[in-house]
């Protein structure tokens, strides 16, 4: 619970003062903007949903485009909760603490959780993810009163946070020769598929990017 | 300055729309639990698995970066690439310190902003 409060919980406010600060900045209700920190807590997909709702996409498109960017969870839910599985477990606390889970809460268990006791896991992860959610509600509120008092190039800078915090954080954590492979084939692969088909870029580059690269390590393990 | 003129959107419409981009988004949380039930721990496809979301989450940062959307999208190409690296540096050097590196990457981009 204490590591939570500390450097994630600042970088992740930042971001999200960010988010506000964009939403007051485009007219998107002080409201709207909570609800979706509080309902989605996932800062791509707010941010995706923000722009296009504004821009008079259809909500269809919308609903699609907010799902495919939030299809990392799936792959992230996987590989968590049989870290904090226990037999007896009622099933329904695993399924209120899985929409806790984002990147942060995520990145953090698979390196701490292995660590902890069995019985213990479940409880470090909901108090590191609850700590995290509030204080992104707080900062969307306080980004969003900030920013009519923000020059633009100080709100230019905190959108810039948001990015900012995945490339440091992916560049520094990722222990596992396997997964920095996959980050690289992200990275190349991501970006150009956008060019070709933004809504679909996300979710076609991690499936196409994360393959090679699981079958890449695989070949090498077996050679 | 504000980005873009406010554009009234029904309330109703908006409350409805923000509640099933925030199911959408559960959608793949609850199905992850469902899922993870069924497949076993630390087998060959929780690798797989591992591999999609660290390519996804690398695809879409390298994306905001090099092709933003919204605010980012009025700031130039080279002031962002080069406040990434002095951030990525200065991260690196202080230990890996997130919030130097963020810190620095903020006050960096916002400095050549206004240089520019």
């Amino acid at each position: 619970m204490r590591e939570s409060i500390g450097v994630p919980s600042m970088v992740l406010a930042a971001g999200y003062l960010g988010f506000g600060a964009l939403a007051n900045g485009n007219g998107f209700p002080l409201w709207a903007a909570l609800l979706s920190t509080a309902s989605i807590f996932a800062l791509p997909g707010q941010l995706a949903m923000v722009e296009m709702s504004l821009a008079g996409t259809i909500a269809t498109a919308i609903v699609v485009t907010v799902s495919l960017t939030a299809a990392r969870f799936l792959p992230m839910t996987v590989t968590l909760i049989p870290v904090v599985r226990r037999p007896g477990r009622p099933a329904w606390q695993l399924y209120l603490a899985a929409h806790l889970l984002a990147m942060t809460g995520w990145a953090a268990s698979m390196r701490r959780l292995p660590e902890l006791q069995a019985g213990e896991r479940l409880s470090w992860f909901v108090g590191f993810a609850v700590t995290n959610w509030v204080v992104c509600v707080l900062a969307t509120l306080g980004g969003y009163g900030l920013a009519d008092s923000l020059p633009t190039l100080v709100r230019q800078g905190l959108v810039f946070v948001g990015p900012l915090y995945f490339l440091l954080i992916l560049t520094g954590e990722t222990r596992t020769r396997q997964g920095i492979v996959a980050l690289a084939c992200g990275a190349v692969i991501g970006p150009l598929i956008h060019l070709v088909s933004p809504q679909w870029s996300v979710m076609l580059g991690g499936f196409i990017g994360g393959t090679f690269a699981w079958a890449l390590a695989r070949g090498n393990g077996r050679a | 300055m504000p980005d873009a003129a406010p554009v009234a959107l029904p309330t109703l419409y908006l409350f409805l729309l923000v509640l099933a981009c925030g199911l959408s988004t559960y959608l793949w949380r609850g199905l992850g639990v469902l899922l993870s039930g069924r497949i076993a721990a630390d087998g060959e496809f929780f690798n797989w698995a591992g591999c999609v979301a660290y390519a996804m989450i690398a695809g879409l940062t390298m994306r905001i970066l090099l092709l933003p959307t919204g605010t980012l999208a009025a700031t130039p190409l080279w002031a962002r690439m080069l406040a990434c690296a002095v951030a990525l540096a200065v991260y690196l050097l202080c230990r890996r310190n997130l919030f130097i590196g963020i810190a620095t990457g903020f006050v960096a981009l916002t400095a050549l902003l206004a240089m520019a």
